[in-house]
């Protein structure tokens, strides 16, 4: 309920003074208040770098042996100093996630020794239920939201394009196998034609995909997978807003299942 | 006297504006691309450049773009077909921003340093035509992450393809710069894509991004655009 919707007003308030209830209103804290003053912590510059890319490499984003742009790219890119990413860089070397080597050819390297895969199993191991199927809401929320937009605005030969990528989806290859499924999506997605949508579909994506090779090395959630993609695929060709929408809650669905079941079977 | 003009005249004044509005940022990537044709040429043979060498040649000429004051150009670089470059298959020598740095990984987001660019519009089709291209509007989740229409021409070494130069027009920049001149028209005046896309309109209930299919404009006649693949819809 609103402030001006609030039983100890009058009923009547604004239509007898409206300039009185506004006044009113207007001094009582409203709910958005609350996020306002949320913490916005105190993490250091040299610890959002350092954050960031130990996130990139965790989720495998970046790769074992992977060389990392030089420090003064780095710094541009981030809008910090120098200084400020060899300090990040000095903690992810004590970390065991980045190696530095010297000479001609030197620079820092994603350590060899990185396993995503180890990192996924380590946070889903450490994830509540609860934290899951709120982040199975949260996707599918956003999801749902983009997919609905896609099926209104996305012409045939777009999402031709989409199928035909989901068309080439390599089972020899289970990293691939999932990065191709993470590009489908977010093509899928940003066929909304919204920027803010699909930058956030990407977050999660980022934050998803990494737990989610973990359920890939079982043949039958895979296809299952596969399979409900591609019927997310055909509704949004169809221009069938709903069954987009419908379609995309079943396949969250069904991957929140499948980590809760690998979770309580390794636990 | 206010002169009635009619929706044909109106539709084609419009298409004069945005014409060119695109004409000069056209222009401009045209003339780079010939200039960096020009020095790649000069600079080794295909497959034994450096990305930091070719970086070198790109950043001065991406950097006089994305200064052009005629319109808002929020990036602009050149993409090296795969093979070019001695050390990197998929390398982005593109600048960005208001105040232009070069784009690096973007580790938040999902494989885009895997990704094929030979898959997306802005790099295939000047590549498979040998052509200039207009592509979008479009969700750029690769460079811009905003809604973008990339202006694409292809770079040549001796006929041989040897990559894309591009540059982004955010369609925010675009609809501020566009859309007062279009006002001053007195009509309705839609701007859409080759598919049938709303890409601005003076009229508030056709929403950028929508299809036109199904809706009242796809029945008007359009009027093209010379120089850009856009049409104007006048009501």
């Amino acid at each position: 309920m609103s402030p001006s919707e609030s039983t100890d007003a009058p009923h009547n308030a604004a239509v007898v003074d409206n300039d009185a209830a506004r006044s009113r209103d207007s001094a009582r804290p409203g709910r958005l208040q609350g996020a306002l003053f949320q913490s916005i912590g105190d993490a250091g510059r040299a610890e959002l770098v350092e954050r960031r890319l130990a996130g990139a490499i965790t989720g495998g984003h970046l790769r074992a042996g992977e060389r990392l742009p030089s420090e003064n790219d780095l710094a541009r890119t981030f809008g910090v100093a120098p200084t400020t990413v060899r300090e990040s860089l000095l903690a992810l070397r004590g970390r065991g996630l980045v190696v530095t080597r010297r000479g001609r050819n030197g620079g820092s390297f994603v350590a060899e020794s990185t396993d995503p895969v180890a990192h996924a199993r380590t946070a889903l191991a450490e994830t509540s239920r609860l934290a899951l199927r709120d982040m199975g809401a949260h996707y599918a929320a956003i999801t749902a939201a983009c997919v609905r937009l896609a099926a209104r605005r996305a012409v045939p030969s777009e999402v031709q394009k989409v199928r035909s990528r989901l068309n080439r989806l390599n089972e020899s290859d289970l990293e691939q196998w999932r990065s191709t499924l993470d590009d489908v999506q977010i093509e899928l997605v940003a066929l909304s034609q919204s920027a803010r949508l699909t930058r956030e579909q990407m977050r999660l994506q980022a934050e998803m995909s990494p737990m989610l090779r973990l359920i890939d090395a079982d043949e039958a959630s895979r296809s299952a997978q596969h399979a409900l993609l591609l019927s997310v695929v055909d509704a949004v060709e169809a221009g069938d807003d709903q069954a987009a929408v419908a379609a995309t809650e079943r396949m969250v669905d069904a991957v929140i299942d499948a980590l809760i079941d690998l979770q309580s079977h390794t636990r | 006297m206010v002169t009635t003009t009619t929706a044909t005249e109106t539709a084609a004044r419009a298409a004069t504006i945005v014409s060119q509005y695109f004409s000069v940022p056209i222009a401009a990537l045209e003339v780079k691309a010939a200039q960096l044709s020009a020095e790649l040429a000069g600079s080794g043979r295909f497959g034994e450049l450096s990305s930091h060498q070719l970086d070198a040649l790109v950043e001065p000429h991406a950097l006089n773009i994305v200064a052009l004051s005629e319109a808002r150009v929020y990036g602009a670089g050149f993409i090296a077909a795969v093979g070019l470059l001695a050390d990197e298959r998929n390398h982005l020598s593109w600048w960005q921003g208001d105040e232009p740095k070069r784009l690096l990984l973007a580790a938040q987001s999902v494989n885009k340093e895997h990704i094929d660019y030979s898959e997306l519009e802005w790099f295939r089709v000047p590549m498979e035509t040998g052509r200039g291209h207009v592509a979008g509007p479009y969700v750029d989740y690769l460079c811009s992450d905003e809604y973008t229409i990339t202006v694409a021409a292809p770079v040549h070494i001796d006929a041989k393809f040897v990559g894309v130069a591009g540059l982004d027009l955010l369609i925010d920049s675009v609809e501020r710069q566009l859309l007062p001149q279009l006002a001053e028209l007195g009509a309705s005046i839609t701007v859409v894509n080759s598919v049938g896309r709303v890409v601005l309109s003076t009229d508030a209930r056709h929403a950028t991004g929508d299809a036109v299919r199904g809706g009242a404009l796809a029945e008007l006649a359009r009027t093209a655009c010379v120089g850009v693949a856009l049409e104007i819809i006048a009501e």
